[in-house]
């Protein structure tokens, strides 16, 4: 079998995956015309002209959509969910660096409204007491204080590097990059990694 | 978190339109409403008639609260939103970091009540505040007392309430301590004895004498281990009553409240709170306090023998030691802290293990065998190279560390020597002294530890009296009466909600009567499940009231109640036991003849019958495995045996196949004649017996009456019934799988 000929045998369960379930990628959408993300007073909102069950474009209003990353640690600007207001998805932004940028900084300013992430610049101080283990830390939003139960269990490691603190709460604040941080900070949260 | 005292104080100062009683709720918040990622310091305030937002100290915007339909909480991710509808748009009101969460979600919960009602249910601070309010450290999961600001002295007292009944014993130790301590200094002070009079003496001594201290040498030893035995069993006695006493304390309460409280924390807390911190306390009483009496008066008794004998000796004994005490600790922190690394790894390493191991069909059936070795063998390395490292730290310190720490001896052996060969020391006192130093510093290291054990016992305490002192939210009225049921169900206008962020069930009206059979459907989630668990009185209405045979069931007793009321569960439990103590948990004394009548009645007599041990398998944790049908046709007969009025079946057929139901269905049938029957199912030819259908929509009734009435209604039940003809009509297989899944 020669290699073009594998490759294609290779490829062949792929392309039929893609023929049962269709993704309607919306940054496509936008980029040929067919869809407009606009401002509707305080929320996204979106018009757009996709193809219903039976392949025929139709155009459509929603007031009001939501966005949620399909892997918002891995890549927060790839694959973005777009949701109506009943949660059903109209379509996925594959990539928001495609969109052209006065429509992306709407979509990135809805991103930032629902992920809130402090991102720490330092650690001042972890003190662990009673199963808790209290924070001070230096973030880009300035000094902050907070409280993590279950410490080793509660930092999310994206990379080796790169992690999540979350908060008892829920609150989540980022790490980008621990050698990054000044060698204090960085003898302080190298216990939980 | 602010208490709502004080929002609305601060509230109150920034708005001088509003007067005090006009406020009903003010919510903080700490983040703009746009994308911007810096702090504000904001207020809403829901007055009479105004919803006003303030930010930084001024009014930003301002709404009618005659045009708001709704408030909701969205959360987001770190962040927490409140929103208003306002019929012809939605509004984002405030929007906060995640702390403020539950507040937000409890608030908008009674506001809706209040939209609806006006009247607004102010007792939700201490349900929302997780940190204690005088140092704002968290309370531990699942309790409501802070062990840094609890009076300690009062949990003190109670555990010596607890303790009273054995303070024969806890006296007789305490006393049996003394003695030994003393025996302890006795031992030396015969070796000087032994040394000086006899063995160094300088005339020959007399044999008698000899033998004498040799033999009291030898009985204050025997005394010592005697009596130190003596104590131990003395202790391990008074301890274990002490701690049986308080965990069954401790369980009686966690069966006596009401799931509402129970469901609250895991089943895995609750364990915790029986059994693990009962054990923190008994391990602290058996072993650690009497260690900690016993070494504090062996600290002060040889301290005060070295001083009498040469202060300036007992001087350069006793300063170095927190020094000591302190290089010990640091020693042992920093040790501690690789350690913990080494541990976390190796943690990893057996949970990559026990991953792959349980996984190993799926990962021989995609062939990756070798990249789980790879990632085994990753994780493995790490460990490994840590424990190197960990164990070369150690080697080196630990001996350099112990060097140090001896360096004092070194001094007392120049002194100690210097003064026998000036002659003002003996050889028999330096002995005594040098056992004296050894006894002494035994103590020392031991004291260090003692905050912290002190800590974790006080800490354990206060959650065992925590759950001992709540308070029972479902109980007996004090004249509950006793009801002869005879299924006459009414339930007018119930709302209902787990916790307090989100009604399941809202102004549900119903009305049984006896002997009826309702069929209760609609998607899952809609509330069919709490509607029955209401019913039975698992958790008490938020609002609206149930009524059996006209008697409110708050007022009626539990457990007359409970006792003629039968119950199949979706999921059926299985205690650790035989069959036949299964199907006669509800009911102890039934005859074999019963249980038997029931068990066929169920359809469960004949696989019974198969089994090798019939009737006397055991089931349960490790016992026979059953299989789903067979679980539920136990439950089944297990709430028929019973003989319950009302009869709720919650799914309860849902995992039989088609036949084995209509078997069942024709028996239940026979047995909800004269009773009243409550039956969930989402396999709707399941209720085709139902007397009327109820189906629930969004927590509220949708649709009552005949399955002919509701078919011609062409509403909700009309489509699910079109959904699942459609379903079984595709083909026979899609049947099949549907109905045994």
């Amino acid at each position: 079998m020669s290699d073009s000929r594998k490759s294609e045998a290779n490829n062949r369960p792929a392309s039929a995956l893609r023929d049962v379930v269709k993704i309607v990628k919306l940054d496509d959408e936008v980029a040929a015309g067919n869809a407009v993300f606009y401002k509707n007073k305080d929320f996204l909102a979106l018009r757009a002209k996709l193809e219903n069950e039976n392949g025929e474009r139709e155009e459509k209003n929603w007031d009001r959509v939501f966005l949620h990353r399909a892997f918002p640690f891995d890549d927060p600007y790839e694959y973005i969910s777009v949701l109506d207001k009943d949660q059903n998805e109209i379509g996925i932004i594959g990539d928001l660096r495609n969109i052209e940028p006065n429509m992306r900084k709407l979509i990135e300013e809805e991103l930032e409204r629902k992920y809130y992430t402090p991102t720490i610049k330092a650690i001042k101080q972890i003190k662990e007491r009673y199963g808790f283990s209290h924070w001070k830390v230096e973030t880009d939003i300035g000094p902050l204080q907070f409280t993590v139960q279950d410490t080793y269990r509660s930092i999310i490691r994206v990379t080796s590097t790169r992690l999540f603190v979350v908060d008892m709460n829920g609150n989540r604040y980022e790490i980008p990059d621990i050698h990054e941080l000044d060698r204090k900070s960085y003898r302080m949260i190298e216990l939980y990694l | 978190m602010e208490s709502q005292k004080a929002l609305k104080e601060r509230f109150l100062e920034l708005d001088k339109t509003v007067g005090p009683g006009d406020v009903i709720v003010v919510l903080p918040f700490n983040l703009t409403p746009t994308a911007r990622k810096e702090r504000v310091d904001g207020l809403v305030g829901f007055t009479k008639d105004k919803i006003k937002v303030y930010r930084d100290g001024a009014l930003d915007v301002e709404y009618d609260i005659a045009n708001v339909k709704e408030v909701k909480c969205v959360p987001g991710i770190g962040c927490t939103n409140v929103e208003i509808d306002l019929g012809e748009r939605e509004v984002l009101l405030c929007r906060a970091d995640m702390s403020m969460n539950l507040l937000y979600a409890t608030v908008a919960k009674r506001l809706n009540r209040y939209l609806e009602s006006g009247v607004f249910d102010a007792s939700f601070e201490e349900e929302v505040d997780i940190y204690c309010p005088k140092c704002m450290r968290p309370y531990p999961p699942g309790s409501n007392v802070c062990p840094h600001c609890a009076d300690k002295k009062k949990y003190l007292s109670r555990l010596w309430d607890i303790a009273k009944p054995y303070k024969g014993y806890i006296i007789a130790s305490v006393i049996m301590y003394f003695i030994i301590s003393a025996l302890n200094m006795l031992g030396p002070y015969f070796n000087r004895i032994l040394v000086d009079d006899y063995i160094k003496a300088e005339e020959i001594p007399e044999f008698a004498g000899f033998l004498t201290v040799i033999a009291c040498i030898f009985g204050v030893s025997l005394l010592s281990r005697v009596l130190t035995i003596l104590r131990s069993l003395t202790m391990v006695e008074a301890s274990n009553k002490v701690i049986t006493k308080l965990r069954s304390m401790v369980f009686n309460k966690i069966e006596l409240l009401s799931l509402k409280r129970v469901s609250k924390r895991t089943a895995g807390e609750l364990i915790n709170r029986v059994t693990g911190d009962t054990a923190t306390v008994h391990d602290f009483v058996t072993y650690q306090l009497g260690e900690i009496v016993q070494q504090i008066l062996v600290f002060f008794a040889v301290s005060l023998m070295l001083f009498i004998y040469d202060w300036r000796l007992a001087l350069m004994i006793l300063l170095p030691a927190p020094i000591i005490m302190v290089a010990h600790r640091m020693f042992w922190r920093f040790i501690h802290v690789r350690y913990d690394k080494q541990w976390t790894l190796s943690a990893k390493a057996n949970s990559v293990l026990h991953d792959i191991f349980s996984g190993i069909r799926v990962v021989k059936a995609f062939g990756m065998e070798k990249a789980e070795m790879e990632r085994y063998d990753k994780v493995t390395a790490a460990e490994r190279d840590i424990a190197i490292s960990n164990e070369r730290t150690f080697a080196l310190i630990f001996p350099v560390l112990g060097f140090f720490m001896g360096i004092g001896e070194f001094f007392l052996l120049y002194y100690v020597g210097n003064k026998i060969l000036g002659g003002t020391m003996t050889l028999g006192e330096m002995q005594q002294f040098s056992a004296y130093v050894s006894i002494i510093y035994g103590p020392l290291n031991w004291m260090a530890n003692i905050p912290r054990r002190l800590i974790r016992v006080m800490t354990s305490i206060i959650k065992i009296f925590d759950i001992i002192d709540e308070k029972i939210d479902v109980a007996d009225k004090e004249n509950a009466i006793d009801l002869e049921i005879k299924g006459h169900i009414s339930i007018e206008n119930v709302s209902f909600g787990y916790d307090d962020s989100k009604d399941v069930l809202r102004h549900v009206s119903l009305e049984i009567k006896p002997g009826e059979f309702i069929g209760i459907v609609g998607k899952s989630g809609v509330g069919k499940t709490t509607l029955t668990n209401l019913v039975m009185r698992l958790y008490d209405v938020d609002e609206g009231s149930i009524r059996i045979d006209g008697y409110d069931i708050r007022d009626i007793s539990q457990e007359s109640l409970r006792s003629q009321i039968g119950v199949v569960l979706q999921e059926t439990f299985l205690f650790s036991g035989t069959i036949y103590e299964n199907i006669a948990y509800a009911k102890p004394d039934a005859t074999r003849e019963e249980v038997i009548t029931a068990a066929k009645l169920a359809g469960a007599h004949k696989f019974i019958m198969r089994l090798p041990d019939a009737y006397n398998t055991k089931v349960g944790e490790r016992g026979y495995t059953l299989s789903g049908g067979e679980r539920q046709r136990i439950a089944i007969a297990r709430a028929l045996l019973h003989d319950p009025k009302i009869l709720i079946l919650d799914e309860a057929t849902s995992s039989l196949d088609t036949e084995t139901e209509k078997q069942i269905q024709d028996a239940l049938q026979q047995l909800a004649k004269n009773r009243t029957t409550l039956a969930i199912a989402h396999r709707l030819s399941t209720l085709r017996n139902a007397t009327r259908l109820v189906v629930l929509d969004k927590g509220t009734v949708a649709e009552v009456g005949t399955h002919d009435e509701l078919m011609r209604k062409r509403g909700i039940y009309y489509n699910l019934v079109m959904a699942q003809r459609q379903m079984n009509r595709m083909s026979p297989e899609a049947v099949k799988i549907s109905e045994s899944a």
